[in-house]
């Protein structure tokens, strides 16, 4: 048999000192985005029964999870998703607590990618829930949190707004049977327009056959949402585009300027999201980095209905970013390393520590010899080596 | 600021896209006399050419290196992942169609049919289409070779006019499988973060493609 033994699956990685400490900063630094603005943070399992995760609920295919039978044979995953293990988490263990519960994680997610395309099968994702709260001040709280989490990060992102429920509305006025209304997502979500000008010219021309025709293009500033009104005259859908537009207008008074955008085209494969969507994106990153929405209806999942909104951030495509331009801090060097004389080992480790508690970085050398411990100083570029003996000598390493 | 990149399909799409940017008004010297280089500038406007097989097109906007593309829909069927398809450019028209041996009907009998084709994906969920259970074999030459050789029962392959099927003594069971002509593609994050440069390109090159109607 073939030995694996040195080589990780396809789609992982071992992070290494920058790499990893670029996607420790990220986490750290999110994380206490979320915590000052008083999220808690939980964990969730990493592995599931598949039942939770199945496609009518999570919009995930099955064939994008790693699966596995448990002793007794049944179907399991590993975690694809945070959101729906959370909402399990309100809808049992933390069904009597009093709501809003405020919930951040930062956790691995799994899914398989096709092949060979670079894209990683395992990614580190962070985020927030917000659950049993709705209106306004919910989302703009939700909304805030991901832009001030980005902004922490880098100063040229992103953010768009989209309304889930504006699609919606169209979609469902359309002739179309439930296939065809799934293949006109589709389009529109890969913003393909010729084969949805071709698919739609098939249909009776009504106004939501028109709006749907415009929707790929409905992205960029406020005006999109003029037009948008303009085009259409569904109450129900209106209502939706006034909404959007009160977001817009508060988010506005943030000062973001153009990093504010709308896409009313933003028909996320998630169907969980019931209203307004959001995504974040920063340059030199070929995705979004960041993905939220409303989801009023995914807790009904667990028979405990309750309105819900929270995003995930790619903590790896931001993190591969800053240390792209160099914004992550290099790998920490020590100042000092202290080697004992036999018999002052444990000496040596105290007077380690004592340093460590004194703010200078020490390490304490595991050498059996003095040359063998200025060798690896001069190496890795430490300054000082101090022998702790029947006295303290420190010496300059000559680095 | 970043050159926009727009990565073309080397061959015969590349030699229409370059036609359409110069009748665009846009100055292509540089892709003309190209020589070995992969890496284009277009003189006098931030837009770098990057040429590249069909397939590495999808790959190189997907993953962002590129913002933008132009490939086949018969790519895109087979490979096609996450990207905005923005633009049905009007050249590079075929369609694939399934063909098989002349003298042969195709779907009488009970025995497991094979195809053989360069597109799988496209393949199978053809045949999914129609609820039939079928043998997948990949060749990547001359498709056409296998039904001759006895290897398979049909093709699954892109058709122009049709002439070297018939030369090997093919016909076409069905071509209504998909049409296809080239397409450009723009990657998610940068339609998103360079809107105005990407429109304002993908606008003139609509235009001249309608001229062209």
């Amino acid at each position: 048999m073939k030995d694996y033994s040195i080589i990780t699956p396809e789609g992982t990685k071992d992070l290494l000192f920058e790499e990893c400490m670029a996607n420790r900063t990220v986490s750290t630094t999110l994380g206490k985005v979320f915590a000052q603005r008083g999220f808690h943070e939980v964990l969730t399992p990493g592995i599931e029964f598949y039942d939770l995760f199945a496609e009518e609920k999570s919009g995930i295919p099955m064939e994008y999870m790693f699966k596995m039978s448990d002793s007794k044979g049944r179907l399991m995953v590993v975690r694809p998703d945070s959101t729906l293990p959370i909402a399990r988490m309100a809808a049992t263990r933390l069904m009597h607590e009093k709501h809003p519960l405020r919930l951040y994680y930062n956790q691995r997610v799994y899914r398989y990618n096709p092949g060979l395309t670079g894209r990683s099968n395992e990614v580190m994702q962070t985020g927030i829930e917000l659950i049993g709260a709705k209106g306004l001040r919910a989302d703009l709280e939700a909304i805030t949190t991901a832009i001030e989490a980005l902004s922490k990060c880098v100063p040229d992102y992103r953010i768009e707004l989209g309304n889930a429920e504006f699609f919606r509305i169209m979609a469902k006025s359309l002739p179309v049977n439930d296939d065809l209304r799934e293949e006109i997502r589709m389009l529109i979500e890969s913003k393909n327009y010729s084969a949805l000008n071709s698919l739609l010219d098939t249909l009776e021309q009504t106004q939501a056959v028109s709006v749907i025709r415009r929707l790929p293009r409905l992205f960029g500033g406020i005006e999109v949402l003029d037009e948008a009104c303009k085009l259409c005259d569904d109450e129900a859908a209106l209502d939706r585009l006034a909404y959007t537009r009160e977001i817009y207008n508060a988010l506005s008074k943030l000062g973001l300027g153009d990093r504010l955008m709308i896409d009313l085209g933003l028909v996320q494969r998630n169907d969980y999201y019931s209203d307004i969507v959001f995504s974040g994106y920063v340059s030199g990153s070929g995705e979004p980095v960041l993905i939220g929405g409303r989801y009023d209806k995914l807790l009904d999942n667990f028979d405990a209905p309750a309105p819900a909104i929270g995003f995930g951030i790619n903590v790896d495509a931001l993190a591969s970013v800053m240390l792209n331009r160099g914004n992550v801090p290099q790998k920490p060097k020590p100042s000092v390393l202290v080697h004992s004389e036999p018999g002052f080992e444990i000496e040596a480790i105290k007077y380690t520590n004592a340093l460590s508690e004194a703010k200078v970085f020490a390490e304490n050398s595991v050498f059996e010899t003095l040359e063998e411990a200025m060798a690896y100083a001069r190496e890795k570029g430490i300054r000082k080596l101090t022998i702790v003996g029947e006295e303290i000598k420190t010496m300059n390493t000559g680095e | 600021m970043k050159p926009l990149r727009i990565a073309l399909t080397k061959g015969r799409l590349e030699k229409d896209t370059i036609g359409l940017l110069e009748s665009a008004g846009f100055d292509c010297t540089a892709v003309r006399e190209k020589g070995r280089k992969l890496i284009l500038p277009i003189k006098g406007t931030n837009i770098e050419v990057v040429l590249a097989k069909a397939a590495d097109v999808i790959t190189y906007v997907e993953n962002g290196v590129c913002d933008l593309g132009v490939v086949g829909k018969d790519t895109i069927m087979e490979n096609g992942r996450s990207f905005y398809e923005i633009l049905d450019l009007g050249f590079g028209k075929c369609r694939f169609a399934l063909a098989g041996k002349e003298g042969t009907d195709f779907f009488s009998g009970y025995k497991a049919i094979t195809i053989a084709t360069k597109y799988p994906n496209v393949t199978r969920s053809f045949f999914e289409g129609k609820g039939m259970d079928i043998r997948i074999i990949k060749i990547e030459g001359s498709v056409e070779l296998a039904p001759l050789l006895g290897l398979s029962d049909a093709i699954v392959d892109i058709v122009e006019t049709g002439s070297t099927l018939k030369e090997n003594g093919l016909v076409i069971i069905e071509d209504n499988v998909a049409p296809i002509s080239a397409r450009l593609i723009a990657n998610t994050a940068s339609l998103k973060l360079r809107k105005a440069e990407i429109e304002e390109l993908a606008d003139k090159m609509e235009k001249e493609r309608k001229k062209s109607l």
